[in-house]
Formats: structure tokens, C-alpha cells, sequence
């Protein structure tokens, strides 16, 4: 369980954050909100990109600080941004092991890459994702924009990813590769992960979401079950014309 | 989630060679026949061109310039570039010719002396670098301006440096190192072992792969966990110090040196780097395609001196050869970009 406790954060001056507390659980957590909500931020902040001003975040009943994407990636936060972070002109399986590479030691201080196992274990764990990706050694740039999604979440799974964090996953894709996707994050899911989906995508959060958190204006003005919710008065709540649930 | 991982960490053997060869030769080939294509020219055109001489001019006078173009290289795919190269070079071998100078009496052939400053000049070459990749990554700034300012900087202590201080007489040690050795000069093989260095540290390590990341998508990389300020300055620590290497060599091949030294070697490294295929724009490249830019360099200068074309000439066809091969590579990004989208076309209409 990851939990952030009166979280802030202003830049120059302007509040993006104005103390927002918000418990994530085993499941799918959907974060809604009109633009300039504070959704992104508070997804930065979890990332370890960007540092809150106050508050604090706790994982497992400890508080933890999330300095650097290092740091929150070794407590089990993966995250997929919604610009994807993918270095273009590296093949698939190097963006899938990109800052954490396999390495064959040479007497002892010489490390090289293992790209031999770093192929096979992204082709494994695509494969294993249900992706269809032709070939690992392609580089990314050749790829349509949900086998790039896959290349991130190949990443999370293959990590073991305790929780992870996904910015409107779904806004740059096809309705085929949308739903491929929408099957990867049940499997994460069904895995008992942690995961955080921002996203604009209405019916894609009543039919994914196990709990819905409405932000406003840099605060957290509703949580609920998806089953006490229809799509309206979900979009009430995120433009501030119906009262909290 | 776990078998995955311990699945595939078992038995991966190594065929290095192999993948290092194929890695560099992807999408090399185009250039690779441009540099037969021109020696077969020269060879029947120009008189002589086959002898033991002009094959040692090639070599010596790639060496110097494919030293700085290694460093360039790294720093090209990084999506960087370093022009302070040519007077950090200039510095450099006015430092190794006054040390040397001030160090020799006369007695031996120097040969400890030589050893010394070679040292000496690399490591002077490395803080010139460490200085540019500094600015570049704290204050980030780019790095045009930076290297263009820091040229500037050291183009002006080079000509005060060369004013003061007389270059006289140096140890026959060095003109051995510029100019003798087995089969081809000793700086010859010297840079033979550094294009293997560089080639391994790109294709093999970490290092090598987050020099094409950052040229990539550095944020992804700063993402990634990468300390990529700490990648950058030692990027430019490597360009300064072949620009140390080369002054020194350079220094020893000529038996002198000056603010002018190296002037035109910054032109000629971009180019074969630019010739072998590293895009300005960064993430892609090879050592490979750079040592076979300088070859084309080298075998074009060659070529040019056995038909009697003016010298000036040469700097001419360099500057348009390098022109020319940006555009091929735009070309060729334009169509790569044409096809994914019509392969995503292809895709949505199914």
C-alpha cells in the first residue's frame, strides 16, 4: 500500500498541489481531472522526478523519499510517462533494460553487456505480456505507438514492479493497441500490483478502475468505488458541478 | 515474474566479435564501397598510388585526425559536439613542444622525456575537456557555444603561449615515436589501439550504451537513473584528451608546433565522423564509419596531391563531401519516417 499524506507543491509561486492525500491499493487506482488538476505533478512526485514541497509518502506502513527515479524504481515504482522516455534509436530489448543492463564480468572490474540475455529476456517477457513485437533488436523508433507502450510495461513487468504509475497510457493509441493494452494492465492486476492510470479517457476508468480519485484545482475533491459512480456524475465531480459523493 | 528473469540468466555465451562487427558494419556499407570505389579510381588514375609511401602518408596523416575524430565521435553521438578541439590540439602540442624543449639537454635520445610529456600533454588536453563538459552540464549551456568560446580561449593562450615560449630543439626519442615504427609509424599503431578502445567501449559497455541514450532521448535516460551530467563531462574529458594525444603527436611527427597547428583538423574530423554516418542530431553512429571517413578523408588528400590538383582543392571537396553526406542522411530520415507512417496507415486500416 502506497500512501501520500498532505502532499505540496508549488512552481513559482503557483500551486499545483495544495495538500492532497491519497491511499493507493492492491488494484487499479484512476486519477481524473480536468487539465491543471494536479494529476501530472502528483504522478511526477511518485516517479521520484519531481520532489513535493511538504508532505510525505509512505509505502508498507514506512515513510520513504522519493529523490530520484533511481530511488523510487528500487522501492518498486515503475513508471510509464506519457511522452513513453523510450531512447529511439536503441533496439527494444535496451530500452527495456535501459539503466539496469545485464553484464557479463571480465576479471572482475571489466563489465560488458550481455545483449545475448538482455534480448532473449525481453523477447520472454513480451511474449509473456502477450505483445507482438517482431523483433527486439528493432530499433524503437520503427515501432507503432502501442508496441512502444509495450516495450514500457515490458519493463515494469520484468522488474517486478510493486506499483505502477501510467499518464494517459492510452491517448496516442489505436482502439486495437488500446485494447491490448487494457488486457496487459488487468494481467498486472490479476498480479496483485499496485497500479495508477492518469487519464482523461472516462469509459476506459469505468471499465478498468477498481477505486476513482477526483483532483481539482490541486486538490483531491472525491474517492469512491467505480460501483457507486456513473459517467456523469463522474464528470460533474471533475469540473466542480456536483457536490462530493 | 521472477522465472522470467532467472530463466534467461541462465547460459548466454559470447560471440562477441561477431556482434561487435555486425554492429558496426550496419548500414555502414554504402560508405565502405565509397572508400574501395575511390581507391580503385586513384589507384589506376593516380601514379604511385599503391607504393610503400603514399601508404604511409595515409596512415600517418589518418592517425591525426582520426584521433580527434574518435573523441568527436562519442561526443557527436552523444548529440553534443566539441569544437574547441583544434586549439585545445594547437595548446596541447605547443605545451608538449615547450616541455620538451625546456627538459632536453642533449644527452640520450630522450626517450623518458618523450614518455613524460606525452603524459603530461594528455592530461593538460583532459582538463581543457573537463572544462567545457563542466559548463556544458552544470550551467547547462549548449555546447556549441560553450566549445566555441573555450576554442576562442585557448586559440588566444596557444598564440601567447607560442610567443613566450620558443619551441628548440627536441628529443630524437620523439621524431622516432612521429615518424618510425614497424611497418607503419609508431603513432599509427598507437591509434590502432585506440579506435579498438573506442570501439569496444561503445558496442560493449554501459558507458557506450548511454552515450547513443542520451544522444537519444536524454530525458529517458535521466528517467533511467543515469547520472547523465556525470556521462557528459566525461565525454568531453575523452574529446580533450585525444585533442591532448593528437597536439602531442603532432608535435612529434612535425618536430614543432604553433597556434595554427591542427587548424584545419576540425573541419576534416566533423567531416569524416559526419561521413561515417553519425548524424549531427545524435543517438546513432559508429567507430567503424568514422575510421572509414577518415580514410575517404585521407585517400581524397592523396589522391588529389598524385593528380597534381591544388591543395587548397582538398579542404574544398572535404567541406562538400561533408555537406553532402548530412544531406544523404536527412534523405534517408525522411524516408524512414515516410515508411513508419505508412506502416501505421497500414496498420489502422486492417
Amino acid at each position: 500500500m502506497l500512501s501520500v499524506k498532505n502532499i505540496k507543491k508549488s512552481y513559482a509561486g503557483v500551486a499545483a498541489l495544495r495538500g492532497v492525500d491519497i491511499d493507493l491499493d492492491v488494484g487499479l487506482t484512476a486519477i481524473v481531472g480536468d487539465n491543471g488538476a494536479g494529476k501530472s505533478t502528483l504522478m511526477k512526485i511518485l516517479s521520484g522526478v519531481v520532489r513535493p514541497d511538504e508532505g510525505e509518502i509512505v509505502i508498507d506502513g514506512s515513510p520513504v523519499t522519493l529523490d530520484s527515479p533511481t530511488r523510487a524504481r528500487s522501492l518498486g515504482i515503475e513508471s510509464l510517462y506519457q511522452d513513453l522516455a523510450l531512447a529511439d534509436t536503441l533496439d527494444v530489448a535496451s530500452n527495456v533494460f535501459l539503466g539496469r543492463e545485464l553484464v557479463k564480468r571480465w576479471a572482475g572490474f571489466i563489465h560488458t553487456l550481455d545483449d545475448k540475455a538482455m534480448r532473449r529476456a525481453a523477447a520472454e517477457t513480451l511474449k509473456a505480456v502477450g505483445i507482438g513485437i517482431p523483433d527486439v533488436k528493432l530499433p524503437v523508433r520503427q515501432l507503432s505507438g502501442g508496441q512502444r507502450q509495450a516495450v514500457a510495461l515490458a519493463r515494469a513487468m520484468y522488474f517486478s514492479a510493486q506499483v505502477i504509475l501510467l499518464d494517459e497510457p492510452t491517448a496516442a493509441l489505436g482502439p486495437k493497441e488500446t485494447a491490448a493494452f487494457t488486457r496487459v494492465v488487468r494481467e498486472f492486476v490479476e498480479r496483485r500490483t499496485t497500479v495508477c492510470m492518469v487519464t482523461h479517457n472516462l469509459p476506459q476508468v469505468m471499465e478498468l478502475a477498481d477505486r476513482i480519485v477526483v483532483m481539482r484545482a490541486g486538490r483531491v475533491v472525491a474517492t469512491m468505488n467505480v460501483s457507486d459512480v456513473t459517467e456523469e456524475q463522474l464528470l460533474g465531480l471533475m469540473v466542480g458541478s456536483a457536490a462530493a459523493v | 515474474m521472477t522465472s522470467v528473469r532467472e530463466r534467461v540468466r541462465r547460459g548466454s555465451s559470447s560471440s562477441m566479435t561477431r556482434d561487435l562487427l555486425s554492429a558496426s558494419l550496419r548500414g555502414r556499407l554504402p560508405v565502405v564501397l565509397v572508400l574501395v570505389l575511390m581507391i580503385i579510381v586513384f589507384g589506376i588514375t593516380g601514379q604511385g598510388f599503391f607504393t610503400n609511401i603514399s601508404f604511409q602518408n595515409i596512415t600517418s596523416s589518418t592517425s591525426l585526425f582520426l584521433l580527434i575524430a574518435l573523441g568527436e565521435t562519442f561526443v557527436m553521438i552523444s548529440g553534443g559536439i566539441d569544437i574547441s578541439l583544434a586549439s585545445n590540439l594547437a595548446f596541447s602540442a605547443l605545451t608538449a613542444g615547450i616541455l620538451m624543449t625546456k627538459m632536453y639537454h642533449g644527452h640520450g635520445n630522450g626517450a623518458l622525456i618523450v614518455i613524460a610529456v606525452g603524459v603530461i600533454t594528455t592530461i593538460v588536453g583532459s582538463l581543457i575537456g573537463m572544462i567545457n563538459g563542466l559548463i556544458i552540464s552544470l550551467l547547462k549551456i549548449s555546447p556549441l557555444i560553450v566549445t566555441l568560446g573555450s576554442w576562442g580561449a585557448f586559440f588566444g593562450l596557444a598564440e601567447w603561449l607560442s610567443v613566450k615560449y620558443p619551441i628548440g630543439t627536441l628529443p630524437p626519442a620523439s621524431f622516432t615515436f612521429g615518424n618510425d615504427g614497424p611497418v607503419v609509424a609508431w603513432i599509427v599503431w598507437l591509434t590502432i589501439l585506440c579506435v579498438l578502445i573506442f570501439a569496444f567501449v561503445l558496442a560493449r559497455t554501459r558507458f557506450g550504451r548511454y552515450i547513443f541514450a542520451i544522444g537519444a532521448n536524454r530525458e529517458a535516460v535521466v528517467r533511467a537513473g543515469v547520472p547523465v551530467r556525470r556521462f557528459t563531462v566525461y565525454l568531453y574529458v575523452i574529446s580533450g584528451l585525444m585533442a591532448g594525444l593528437a597536439g602531442f603527436i603532432s608535435t612529434c611527427d612535425f618536430q614543432t608546433a604553433s597556434s595554427e597547428t591542427g587548424s584545419s583538423y576540425l573541419l576534416i574530423a566533423i567531416a569524416a565522423v559526419v561521413i561515417g554516418g553519425t548524424p549531427l542530431s545524435g543517438g546513432e553512429g559508429s567507430i567503424l564509419g568514422t575510421v572509414v571517413g577518415a580514410l575517404i578523408i585521407s585517400v581524397l588528400e592523396n589522391g588529389f596531391v598524385l593528380l597534381g590538383i591544388n591543395t587548397f582543392m582538398q579542404l574544398v571537396a572535404v567541406g562538400a563531401a561533408t555537406v553532402l553526406a548530412v544531406y544523404f542522411d536527412q534523405v534517408q530520415g525522411r524516408m524512414r519516417i515516410r515508411a513508419i507512417a505508412m506502416g501505421a496507415q497500414g496498420e489502422t486500416s486492417e
